[in-house]
């Protein structure tokens, strides 16, 4: 066989497992995907959103969960956004360039991918232990502390991508930094801005471990924050591994509707990105 | 004359000014408090794990809430190999999907292919868990583990290295739901790392007359070789510490396991399963004290990713 | 009517101090341990267009940026020297803002704010001075007249400053330093990302600006220096080389490095 081949045949070779990787790849992802829409659709309708909760064995829904979730992401988002927006701005305003923010980046990119069972974990010594009880706001604490790195990442990024002359003609204008900052620079970013939230909002509401320890869960309907609350991902651990029919159906519609909800957020985050990148 | 730094000039025009920038700085530091905070309180909470126990609590297998005696070995093995196997099933795959999304398919399929695979990367993973649970252990069960413990003689080779109660419940199926997982994750990122990439490079390249083998052998890898480990890290960070993905079906047995095939557990399913009924102080601190060494191990792990990844934007 | 070398130049006696709005003595400016600026002297009269010229790089965009200490934003970057707007101290001053209010700045490149076209024109003014809507109205019209966009946007005040052309842009851009009534405007290659038309249109515009607001403009473009500056200062490798009135600067360059330059030899 001559060199040139040896390299066609090489070549070859390579293509080949490349595309079977990516079939490999693709058809697992098929797979679950089916699985999660033969499974879970069936479970899907108007009494998975009106009904609570039901007892082992009998019919319901999931509205409790649902609203416990909603609630609990809610909150979380809009503290994450409140403190993520402020410190992104200080990273990529004030301090841009200083070491200090390269440690405080770098340490925030730490907190993105910590593993979230341990925030759960040093939010119940915060806010369980001593108070003695779980509560909806413990939980929104916790998913809190999970979407906050990422507020912080894209706020400061997005930032940090507009013109400096947009900055310098705001002060140049005779405006404080803080006025140029909030009527300018978050004005221009704001698409950006919101991106972030959607991102930080389609990661916690399908995050399970910091829940545990924190909400807890909750067999009936409860909108007090100050109790234990159901969350959607905390009711579809226990369902799916009880022994009941019924119980392990919800869960499917239950992991059904978080993944159409998270996809669909997902989306909505890069229909925005797009427009805010051709502006 | 006086030289004005961007401190000492007076730019604000009122208090309002200084009390956003204190707002900002004040934000910046609540952050880092709390990170600070989960460190502090891991280890405080699991120090009465580490006093009575004392070093021999990392390489002690025991872990018995009736005799309130517990060791960390378990989780810490289960851990490292669940990870260490999903990342060596993951790895090749989401390097030859991004390989191929970039070199071979024509533009009109990748693009529409990579943002699935983003997408994808979005699902939460107690998705993939329960896909774990209901699909892939009773397949493997039926499929892998019983015609092997069916045909291998008692005491043979065979029978050891798979040896295992034949539910599908495993070290082994964990780390594939955990690869399948974070397959998606990884694939995406590589294909963003292999576009940042400028064309004429690789156009070089094949206007030499190079293969696509060559091409991304020569080329494609050298030139971000330190960021494909880097995102390597990442994705391990990732397995370390994941919990929905493996608690479903990890099997769930404190000791060490006897073979990939035999159940186990990991520490972040061990914190998962047992915390909110521990018995005991000594066992809720031995749970922290988990806790703590995951924080530690992911924490290493994740700093030597973004100091490989610092030159870019990932 | 198109501003040519015929109209509006008064002839040009040496400037005396009373004349004199910006002066600049022996400035020096770092960026960080890097000196660009090497003793810098420009004196710039009332009234008048004074155009900076000179290579990429050499310093005319530093100059600009040091007058309204714009610098101030980016630590690690110092000047020495004096600068003196209206016979008081800038460089010293410690009310950034007020000195900003008296020195309008235009950059290369047009940077509308995020808001509507109206907003944009009164923002500078809403930052020291609460007007009743007829005063700002006013004013908006008057600063949108002599930027010369008046007539093409008077009946979408409320659209966004980003919709409009490039040309527009800048002229609104303009606008809005004019409204808090500068007493010099600086310009950074205003024209330099601008189609032929909407530089004409510019250019025009500042002519007819130059008696009320004094005019310090940077420019690549050896033309438009000589259309319509009465002053002009060559800059090469942060030395201010050679500065006279722009005639005679442009037709007897004193310096053999003017003539080399104005002449193509190098740029």
């Amino acid at each position: 066989m001559t060199r040139a081949d040896r390299r066609k045949l090489a070549n070859g070779v390579f293509v080949a497992l490349c595309g079977i990787a990516t079939a490999i790849a693709l058809s697992l992802l098929v797979a679950i995907l089916w699985a999660l829409v033969g499974r879970g659709l069936g479970g899907m309708g108007i009494l998975l959103f009106t009904s609570d909760q039901p007892a082992p064995g009998s019919i319901g829904g999931l509205r409790n969960a649902i609203v416990g979730s909603l609630i609990m992401c809610g909150l979380g988002m809009a503290g994450a956004l409140v403190i993520g927006i402020l410190a992104g701005t200080w990273l990529a305003e004030y301090a841009s360039g200083t070491r200090t923010a390269a440690t405080v980046r770098f340490l925030n990119d730490v907190l993105l991918s910590a593993p979230s069972i341990l925030i759960g974990l040093f939010v119940y010594e915060l806010l369980v232990a001593p108070f003695g009880g779980f509560s909806g706001y413990a939980g929104a604490v916790a998913l809190a502390f999970i979407a906050t790195p990422i507020v912080v990442r894209t706020t400061e990024d997005i930032l940090l991508l507009q013109p400096a002359e947009l900055r310098e003609a705001g002060m140049a204008v005779g405006a404080g930094r803080a006025l140029v900052i909030r009527r300018i620079m978050w004005r221009a970013a704001r698409t950006g801005l919101l991106t972030g939230g959607l991102l930080g909002f389609a990661r916690i509401s399908g995050e399970t471990a910091p829940l545990l320890f924190t909400s807890l869960g909750n067999q009936f309907f409860n909108a007090d924050a100050a109790q234990p609350m159901a969350s959607l991902p905390t009711t579809i651990f226990q369902f799916a591994l009880s022994a009941y029919d019924q119980w392990q159906n919800l869960a499917w519609a239950g992991a059904l509707l978080i993944a159409v909800a998270v996809l669909i957020v997902n989306i909505v985050g890069r229909i925005l990105a797009r427009e805010s990148h051709l502006s | 004359m006086a030289e004005a730094s961007a401190s000492s000039a007076i730019e604000r025009r009122g208090p309002g000014e200084a009390l956003f920038r204190f707002a900002c700085a004040g934000a910046a530091t609540l952050l880092m408090t709390a990170l600070a905070g989960v460190v502090v309180s891991l280890a405080i909470g699991g120090w009465p794990a580490f006093r009575a126990f004392g070093p021999a609590f990392l390489y002690t297998a025991t872990w018995n809430p009736v005799t309130d005696v517990y060791g960390a070995a378990g989780p810490i093995v289960g851990t490292l190999l669940t990870a260490t196997i999903a990342l060596s099933f993951a790895l090749p795959l989401a390097l030859g999907v991004a390989v191929f999304l970039v070199e071979f398919c024509p533009a009109r399929l990748a693009t529409p292919i990579g943002i699935a695979i983003e997408l994808l990367a979005g699902i939460p993973s107690i998705v993939y868990g329960m896909w774990g649970l209901f699909v892939l252990a009773p397949w493997f069960a039926a499929y892998i583990q019983m015609p092997i413990a069916l045909s291998a003689e008692a005491g043979s080779w065979a029978d050891t290295v798979f040896s295992g109660t034949p539910n599908g419940a495993n070290i082994f199926t964990a780390a594939l739901v955990l690869a399948v997982m974070i397959l998606p994750y990884m694939a995406a990122v590589f294909r963003e790392l292999f576009l940042t990439i400028p064309p004429h490079v690789r156009e070089a390249a094949y206007g030499l007359g190079c293969t696509s083998l060559e091409v991304v052998h020569s080329i494609t890898i050298p030139s971000v070789r330190r960021s494909i480990v880097g995102v390597v890290m990442l994705g391990l960070g990732r397995a370390l510490g994941e919990t929905m993905a493996v608690t479903f079906i990890i099997g769930n047995s404190h000791s060490l396991p006897r073979s990939l095939f035999d159940g186990g557990a990991t520490i972040a399913s061990t914190i998962a399963n047992e915390f909110t009924e521990a018995t005991g102080a000594l066992h809720e601190a031995s749970l922290v004290a988990l806790g703590l060494i995951l924080f530690l191990i992911t924490f290493g792990v994740l700093a030597i990713a973004r100091a490989l990844l610092r030159s870019t934007d990932l | 009517m198109t501003a040519s070398s015929e109209h509006g130049r008064r002839p040009i006696t040496e400037p005396d101090a009373a004349t004199l709005i910006l002066e600049v003595r022996q400035l020096d400016f770092f960026y960080g341990q890097t000196q660009v600026l090497f003793g810098v002297d420009l004196a710039v009269q009332r009234g008048r267009i004074t155009a900076l010229i000179g290579p990429s790089g050499c310093g005319k965009s530093t100059l600009l940026r040091a007058i309204n200490r714009i610098y101030a934003l980016y630590p690690g970057q110092r000047a020495e020297g004096t600068i003196r707007l209206d016979g008081e101290d800038v460089l010293g001053s410690t009310d950034l803002a007020a000195v900003r209010a008296r020195i309008g700045m235009v950059f290369q490149k047009p940077t509308p704010f995020p808001m509507s076209i109206y907003d944009n024109v009164a923002f500078g003014i809403r930052l020291t001075e609460k007007k009743s809507k007829a005063d700002m109205d006013a004013i908006v019209e008057h600063a949108l007249r002599r930027a010369a966009l008046w007539d093409e946007v008077k009946d979408q005040l409320a659209r966004s400053g980003l919709r409009l052309s490039g040309g527009q842009q800048q002229r609104l851009c303009v606008a809005r330093g004019l409204a808090v009534s500068p007493q010099v405007l600086l310009l950074d290659e205003p024209a330099s990302a601008l189609d032929p038309i909407s530089t004409a249109k510019l250019e025009q515009t500042l002519f007819e600006l130059k008696q009320e607001v004094t005019i310090v403009l940077v420019t690549h473009n050896l033309q438009q220096a000589s259309r319509i500056s009465d002053h002009t200062g060559f800059l090469y490798r942060g030395q201010m080389v050679e500065f006279g009135p722009t005639d005679a600067l442009f037709s007897k360059p004193r310096s053999t490095q003017t003539r080399d330059y104005l002449t193509g030899r190098f740029g």
